[in-house]
C-alpha cells in the first residue's frame, strides 16, 4: 500500500488522450459503415442467394462469430505480408473491424429480414408496388424500427473492441495510453482516465445514437 | 508462396506442440470459465440487492446501477492493464491468470447483473404479490418463485456472455496470462510462419467456440420449450392443462 496517486501528471496528458479518442471514434465510425454494407450483402446472399453463395456467407458469419477479433487481426497483421499484401496497420485494422462487424451485422440484419411477414409483401405486391416500392415503404421502415436498437448496441461494443488496434500500433485513445505510460510511468492514473474516456464516449455516442433513432426511425431506445 | 508453410508442417505439428496447444486452450476455457461462475454468482447477489425495495438500500442501489453502466462501458485490454497495475502497484503479486480472472469477473459481472435484472422483470407482478401473499421471504420469493421461472431468460444470454468471453480472454495475452493467443504469439516468436502459428490459433479458437454456440442453442430451445409447457397449464386455469393431460395419457 505505498503507492502515490500523482493526477497532475496524468491530467496534463487529457488533451493527447482526446486526440486519441477521436481517432477512435473515426477508426470505428468507417470500419461500421464497412460492417453494415458487408453485413446487409451477406444477410442478402443468406436469404435469397443461391446455394453457393448461400454457403459461403454463412461460413464467413460463422467463422467470424465463432473467432476473437485479436487473433483475426493478428492473422492479418503478420499472416498477410507472408503472401505479399502488406498494409499499415490503420487499414489493417479497418479491414478486421469491417470483416467482424459484418459477420455480427449478418446475424441482425438476416433477423430483421426474416422478421418482415410475408403477408405484408403479398399485401403492398397486391396494392401494386414495385420492388423498389417495397423495400422503401414496407420493408425498410419495418426493418429499421426492430434492427435499430441491435445495431445501435453493436456499434457501442465495437468501439470498445477497437481497443486492440492499439496493439498494432495504432495511436487511438488506448494505443496513447500505452506511450503516455511508457513516457510517465502512472500507469494506475493513465488507464483510470483512458478508462473513464471510453466512458463518457460511449454515454455520448449512446446518447447521440439514441436521439438519431428517436428522430430520424421513430425508435425509442434506452441509453440505461 | 506458401514455401516456408509446407517447409514448417512437419517441424510444427509434433506431440510436445500438441500438449503445448492444449494447456493453452484448458487455461483459455478454465479462465472463462471461473470467471463467469464467480460473475454470475457476484450479479446474482447484485441483483438480489437491487431489486430489494428497502429505503435504506436506495444509496447502494445507486451504486450498483453506477458499477454496471461504468464496468460494460469500459475495454476489456484497458480494465485488464488497469488490473494488472493496480495489483501490482498496491503490492499484491497475483498471477497473471488471477489477473485476467479478476478483470472477467469484473466485466462479467456488469454484463450478467443486467441480464439477470431483465430476468426478474420478465416475471409477471402477479407472481411477485402472489409470493407475498403466501407470506414468503425475500429470499424464498427470489429462490422458489422468482429465480426458477426467470431461467428461460437469464441462462441463454448469460451463456452466449461466456462464449463472448471466452474469446475476449485472448487480449490477456498481451499483459503475458499464457492462453491460446500467447501460444500462437509463442510459435510465431520462435519463427514459425504466421500463417501458420496463427491459423492454428484461429481454428483451436473456432474449436473451441463453435460446439458451445452450438450447445447455447441447443440449451435455448430446451428451456423455451420446458417453459411453454408449464405455463400452457397454469396459464389457463388448468382447465386446458388437463385436457392436454388426458389426451396425453390416451
Amino acid at each position: 500500500m505505498d503507492y502515490t496517486f500523482q493526477w497532475g501528471v496524468a491530467f496534463s496528458y487529457v488533451p493527447y488522450l482526446l486526440g486519441g479518442a477521436w481517432i477512435t471514434l473515426h477508426l470505428t465510425f468507417v470500419g461500421f459503415v464497412l460492417g453494415l454494407i458487408l453485413g446487409l450483402a451477406a444477410a442478402v446472399a443468406q436469404v435469397y442467394g443461391g446455394p453457393v453463395l448461400r454457403r459461403v456467407a454463412s461460413a464467413y458469419i460463422t467463422f467470424f462469430t465463432n473467432t476473437p477479433s485479436l487473433v483475426t487481426a493478428f492473422f492479418i497483421f503478420y499472416g498477410l505480408p507472408e503472401i505479399g499484401i502488406l498494409w499499415s496497420p490503420y487499414v489493417c485494422i479497418l479491414v478486421n473491424l469491417a470483416l467482424n462487424a459484418g459477420a455480427f451485422l449478418a446475424d441482425v440484419f438476416r433477423g430483421g429480414i426474416n422478421s418482415v411477414r410475408k403477408t405484408e409483401l403479398e399485401a403492398a405486391e397486391v396494392m401494386g408496388f414495385s420492388l423498389l416500392a417495397q423495400v422503401r415503404y414496407v420493408i425498410a421502415p419495418h426493418i429499421a424500427k426492430s434492427l435499430y436498437p441491435p445495431i445501435a448496441n453493436l456499434y457501442i461494443i465495437f468501439i470498445l473492441g477497437s481497443a486492440l488496434a492499439s496493439i498494432f500500433g495504432v495511436e487511438e485513445l488506448t494505443g496513447r495510453a500505452f506511450n503516455v505510460d511508457a513516457e510517465t510511468f502512472r500507469s494506475i492514473e493513465i488507464y483510470t482516465i483512458a478508462a473513464g474516456l471510453y466512458v463518457f464516449m460511449t454515454i455520448a455516442a449512446s446518447m447521440f445514437l439514441a436521439a438519431l433513432g428517436r428522430y430520424v426511425f421513430r425508435v425509442k431506445t434506452k441509453v440505461f | 508462396m506458401f514455401d516456408l508453410v509446407f517447409e514448417q508442417i512437419p517441424l510444427f505439428f509434433t506431440w510436445q506442440n500438441a500438449l503445448y496447444w492444449g494447456r493453452a486452450l484448458l487455461t483459455t476455457l478454465s479462465m472463462a470459465a471461473i470467471g463467469c461462475l464467480v460473475g454470475f454468482v457476484v450479479a446474482f447477489m447484485l441483483v438480489f440487492l437491487r431489486t430489494w425495495p428497502l429505503l435504506f438500500l436506495a444509496p447502494l442501489r445507486g451504486l450498483l446501477i453506477a458499477y454496471v453502466e461504468i464496468f460494460r462501458r469500459i475495454p476489456f485490454l484497458v480494465l485488464t492493464f488497469l488490473v494488472l497495475f493496480a495489483t501490482r502497484g498496491f503490492g499484491f503479486h497475483l498471477s497473471l491468470f488471477t489477473v485476467a480472472c479478476i478483470t472477467i469477473v469484473l466485466i462479467s459481472t456488469a454484463y450478467i447483473a443486467e441480464i439477470i435484472r431483465a430476468g426478474f422483470e420478465a416475471i409477471h407482478l402477479n407472481q411477485w404479490e402472489s409470493a407475498t401473499v403466501l407470506n414468503f421471504g425475500r429470499v424464498r420469493t427470489i429462490f422458489y418463485v422468482v429465480a426458477p421461472q426467470s431461467l428461460p431468460y437469464i441462462i441463454p444470454p448469460a451463456f452466449s456472455y461466456f462464449i463472448m468471453f471466452v474469446k475476449e480472454t485472448s487480449l490477456t495475452s498481451q499483459i503475458g496470462a499464457l492462453e491460446l493467443m500467447s501460444a500462437g504469439k509463442y510459435f510465431n516468436s520462435m519463427g514459425i510462419s504466421p500463417i501458420l502459428a496463427f491459423g492454428t490459433c484461429l481454428l483451436l479458437y473456432f474449436a473451441l467456440s463453435y460446439p458451445l454456440t452450438r450447445l447455447g442453442r441447443r440449451l435455448e430451445g430446451y428451456l423455451k420449450q420446458r417453459y411453454k409447457r408449464r405455463s400452457s397449464m397454469s396459464a389457463d386455469g388448468g382447465d386446458l392443462g388437463d385436457l392436454h393431460q388426458v389426451k396425453g395419457v390416451a
